[in-house]
């Protein structure tokens, strides 16, 4: 993922793509190009990079954004300059901006492709003006803060013919290609039986955890100056500014963030998905520590289960989170991690940690499978050439992101604390094509919510 | 462990029991004689009651006085006047001590059974010092707060041939006794998974209120009415802060044994009797974590402890799972929709069948769907009944005392299921490593750091 900023050289045709594009979007009727026709992807000249907006530019979107910076960078939101500010000062050309929808009017001719790396609760509104003016889309996971919000994304992005790609990252790697290649290989056999965890929430990352299990803070501190609380509060309902949100800490509460599910649940449960080229699960359950209305819980276990497939028999998942773990197999021999964020198959001819065999004498013996997956250039090339009119990226929302996003996010509904009496009583049955809970219909409340006043999808 | 019940012997009026008893005790050749000896027919006589003393006598241990009332209450022991209030006021002519140890001293002729209801990690020296007097010991749940306390508890009790009984009242209950047959019964067929879990940490009794925190910095003053010193007994020195005592000990490592030590001993009896499962060979723990110096000081806000327990005789290898913290097992097929799983309980996954119960020694056991429990025809009735059940569990004690037979969760069982609970307790601070046990040697064999969890040591002063 290294830097590859040449320097910029004059264009070459005088419609410019970010025109051309500009126009497809304003014209309904006009059928979208698609984007080959402006240049074959493999000898992209520099003219032909894409220009590039980021909506919610400081932590993650900084890092992606650096990701994309082959291509021109040239407008940056945040609802927080002091945040952005390391990215602002890295791309000094590109205009700055507060309100994404302002920028994006401003923009709209100027721009062909938008990263979207704001908290949660702001990707689907943010994704979706994008789609809606023929943007690409890079939107980092979990693709949206609820399911209904996951599924009308994924459709509007198939509608409008963008380039997208959620941004777990790990679709692209090696590992997760070994991991699907060895199961259809049948290294294990059918698999009945999945488990996947994560120490989140209690460990994040660079060592910083979020709180969850927590009440709502009493006091009200001012809001910092260099911060626009209301656009960072976005279609979420109205509370005072607190530093218990705001940076980072937001992916524990639930008005905010979706959890140690939705944070990781996009990154481990996404190559499951595609070994066992997984669907919607028929139901889910879950059990968790003490949890309230206002964050998501210390711990939890999420049950799924999948029916039959073709070629694949059906499957149970467990999702466990907070520190809790699947028993430990005896096959894993002493002293090798079990790990923090673990995969772990079980089939009925062998079993899989992560993309290898254990019994670590099995995997030698059983040594690679044959390659049948295409490799990847990179998670963000992926997009890039996407979005030049190369085939979808591996993460892109209408053919997977989407469906995995629902699915996940599905889990956290299982956590809602108003239904945890019920839940204790029954499955939640799951029509996914109808997207609604079969067995429980107050469940369905919790699929999507009510937008603040002046925010719609 | 059964004695043939001698009958017709009749009592010698010139030696009290008391004074008989109190003999024995203070002459370590002198064989303990049996109490039903001592005579034992027809409806008891005044004279022929028990004098007991209490150590710890708020809270649980109130209770279990009050159980045993209708014996003589002698003397009562308790670290805190005040929270021992209730009590004291109950029992007027009963004589009043801070110190159990000045206690047996004093009292030492006078008392025949004490009944030890401190925090988990005084358990052990005081229900060690009343067996070395012969005294017959009833001890709170969990039996001690360290796997070699319980050990050495359980092999002094034979020796001294005293009669003991654990709190774990449902082990005398109808419902545990229905479990034992119906497994006997094969009615679910060979049980190789269980799975029990409680709501504790968080379930609601103002005592299971668990902290989850650092040690406190501020050292208020410790209240009139107790001896701090003493209520630490042998546990390491620490300032006194209310967040321990008198209620909130159970969540402190050094004090209480967490949830699964609480519950553990009520939620595990059951399938640990059913399925005569004895010691572990395997243990391993997953807890949520939390910042070092909480963790080290907390137990965690919930936890899942997998044990494996060998084959024994005809019966299989089983899988016992814990979970606490709400954490729960996924919902069992047989379970119909609808049906709660509940906040405590224990399922017993057998080929033919499932069981379901609650805490407390089997509540509510019944054989899942329902349906199916409908169409069991039940085995006769195999075992005898505690007279009472879970409510009869001190008089059962009382009734070990005169009559020499065990109670019904003697430390000869007790003792085995709590070294069991207390290995998860173990597993937890060790977590994510799989534990290998040597029961019969006290030794976790792939893992040093273990021993000092396993036998942790006194402060100065106190010993076993």
């Amino acid at each position: 993922m290294r830097d590859d900023n040449k320097p910029n050289e004059t264009k070459r045709s005088k419609l410019s793509r970010r025109d051309f594009m500009g126009a497809a979007a304003a014209a309904a009727a006009f059928t979208v190009v698609p984007r080959h026709v402006l240049g074959g992807p493999r000898n992209a000249a520099p003219s032909e990079k894409l220009n590039i907006a980021g909506i919610g530019v400081g932590g993650q979107g900084g890092g992606d954004i650096r990701a994309v910076s082959s291509e021109n960078i040239v407008a940056l939101c945040d609802v927080d300059w002091r945040h952005a500010s390391g990215t602002f000062k890295r791309y000094p050309n590109a205009r700055q901006y507060r309100d994404f929808r302002r920028m994006l009017d401003k923009e709209d001719k100027n721009i062909d492709a938008v990263v979207v790396a704001t908290p949660d609760h702001v990707h689907a509104v943010a994704s979706m003006a994008a789609i809606k003016r023929g943007k690409h889309v890079y939107c980092e996971k979990p693709l949206t803060h609820s399911v209904y919000e996951a599924r009308k994304v994924a459709e509007a992005a198939r509608e409008h013919k963008v380039a997208t790609q959620m941004g777990n990252q790990g679709q692209a790697s090696e590992e997760t290609r070994l991991m699907c290649e060895a199961i259809w290989d049948g290294a294990i056999g059918q698999v009945h039986e999945v488990h996947v965890w994560t120490d989140r929430p209690m460990r994040g990352i660079n060592g910083l955890y979020w709180p969850q299990g927590v009440g709502r803070p009493e006091d009200r501190p001012p809001v910092p100056e260099t911060l626009d609380w209301d656009l960072w509060l976005g279609p979420a309902p109205y509370r005072p500014y607190h530093s218990a949100y705001v940076p980072f800490k937001w992916r524990g509460w639930w008005d905010f963030g979706t959890g140690a599910l939705g944070d990781i649940g996009c990154h481990r449960i996404d190559p499951v998905f595609r070994a066992l080229k997984l669907g919607h699960p028929t139901t889910v359950e879950a059990c968790c520590t003490i949890v309230n209305d206002e964050t998501y819980p210390v711990a939890s276990r999420v049950t799924y289960e999948f029916p039959a497939r073709p070629g694949f028999d059906p499957v149970t998942l467990h999702w466990y989170d907070g520190g809790m773990k699947p028993p430990r197999p005896k096959e894993l021999k002493e002293g090798r991690s079990w790990g923090t964020n673990g995969i772990f198959f079980v089939g009925d001819k062998g079993m899989m940690l992560e993309e290898r065999l254990i019994p670590e004498s099995r995997q030698k013996e059983y040594g690679k499978p044959p390659q049948k997956l295409e490799r990847s250039p990179g998670h963000h090339k992926e997009w890039i050439l996407a979005c030049k009119g190369d085939k979808p990226a591996g993460s892109n929302f209408p053919d997977h992101a989407g469906l995995l996003a629902q699915v996940v996010l599905l889990g956290n509904l299982a956590l809602r604390p108003a239904l945890k009496e019920k839940i204790t009583r029954v499955k939640l049955h799951w029509d996914g094509d109808a997207m609604k809970v079969t067995n429980l219909p107050e469940a369905n409340q919790y699929l999507r919510r009510e937008y603040r006043q002046g925010w719609t999808l | 462990m059964r004695k043939k019940k001698e009958q017709g012997k009749t009592r010698d009026d010139r030696v009290s029991r008391r004074d008989f008893m109190s003999a024995a005790g203070a002459a370590a050749a002198l064989t303990f004689v049996p109490s039903h000896v001592l005579g034992r027919s027809g409806a008891r006589a005044a004279n022929e009651k028990l004098n007991i003393a209490a150590i710890g006598s708020g809270g649980m241990g109130g209770a279990n006085i009050k159980n045993c009332a209708t014996e003589n209450i002698v003397a009562l022991c308790d670290v805190d006047d005040r929270h021992a209030a209730g009590t004291f006021e109950k029992f007027p002519s009963a004589k009043k001590y801070k110190d159990f140890r000045v206690m047996l001293d004093k009292e030492d002729k006078n008392i025949d059974a004490v009944i030890v209801a401190t925090p988990d990690h005084t358990h052990g020296v005081a229900a060690m010092a009343c067996i070395k007097r012969r005294k017959h010991v009833f001890c709170q749940k969990p039996l001690a707060h360290s796997i070699y306390e319980v050990r050495m508890l359980t092999e002094a009790a034979r020796k001294y041939k005293v009669q003991t009984q654990m709190g774990n009242q449902g082990h005398s209950s109808n419902e545990i006794r229905l479990l034992y047959e119906w497994i006997q019964d094969g009615a679910i067929g060979p049980v190789r998974e269980v799975h029990s879990w409680s709501d504790r940490p968080v379930g609601g009794d103002p005592w299971s209120d668990f902290p989850i925190m650092a040690r406190p910095k501020e050292t208020p003053a410790v209240p009139e009415t107790l001896d701090w010193d003493l209520w630490l007994g042998p546990a390491p020195y620490r300032p006194y802060h209310p967040i321990y005592c008198p209620t909130t000990w159970r969540g402190w490592w050094d004090f209480g044994t967490g949830a699964l030590g609480d519950m553990g001993c009520h939620i595990i009896d059951p399938p640990f009797w059913a399925l005569k499962l004895g010691a572990p060979t395997r243990v391993e723990a997953s807890t949520t974590h939390y910042k070092p110096e909480v963790a080290s000081e907390t137990y965690p806000r919930a936890s899942v402890v997998r044990y494996e327990f060998p084959a024994r005789g005809q019966m299989p290898p089983v899988k016992l799972t814990w979970y606490d913290g709400r954490l729960l097992p996924p919902r069992p097929k047989d379970l119909e929709p609808g049906r709660k799983l509940g906040t405590n309980g224990t399922l017993l996954i057998g080929e033919k069948g499932t069981i379901i119960h609650g805490s407390h020694g089997a509540g509510g056991v019944r054989i899942i769907p329902e349906k199916k429990m409908r169409a069991y025809d039940r085995p006769p009735q195999t075992l005898p009944r505690v007279k009472g059940g879970s409510g009869g569990h001190e008089q059962d004690w009382v009734r070990a005392c005169k009559d020499g037979k065990p109670a019904s969760s003697s430390f000869d069982y007790g003792g085995p299921l709590t070294e069991t609970v207390l290995l998860g307790v173990l597993a937890m601070r060790l977590k994510n490593i799989p534990l290998e046990w040597d029961s019969e040697n006290l030794k976790v064999t792939n893992c040093d750091e273990a021993a000092k969890y396993v036998k942790p040591e006194f402060r100065e002063g106190w010993t076993l």
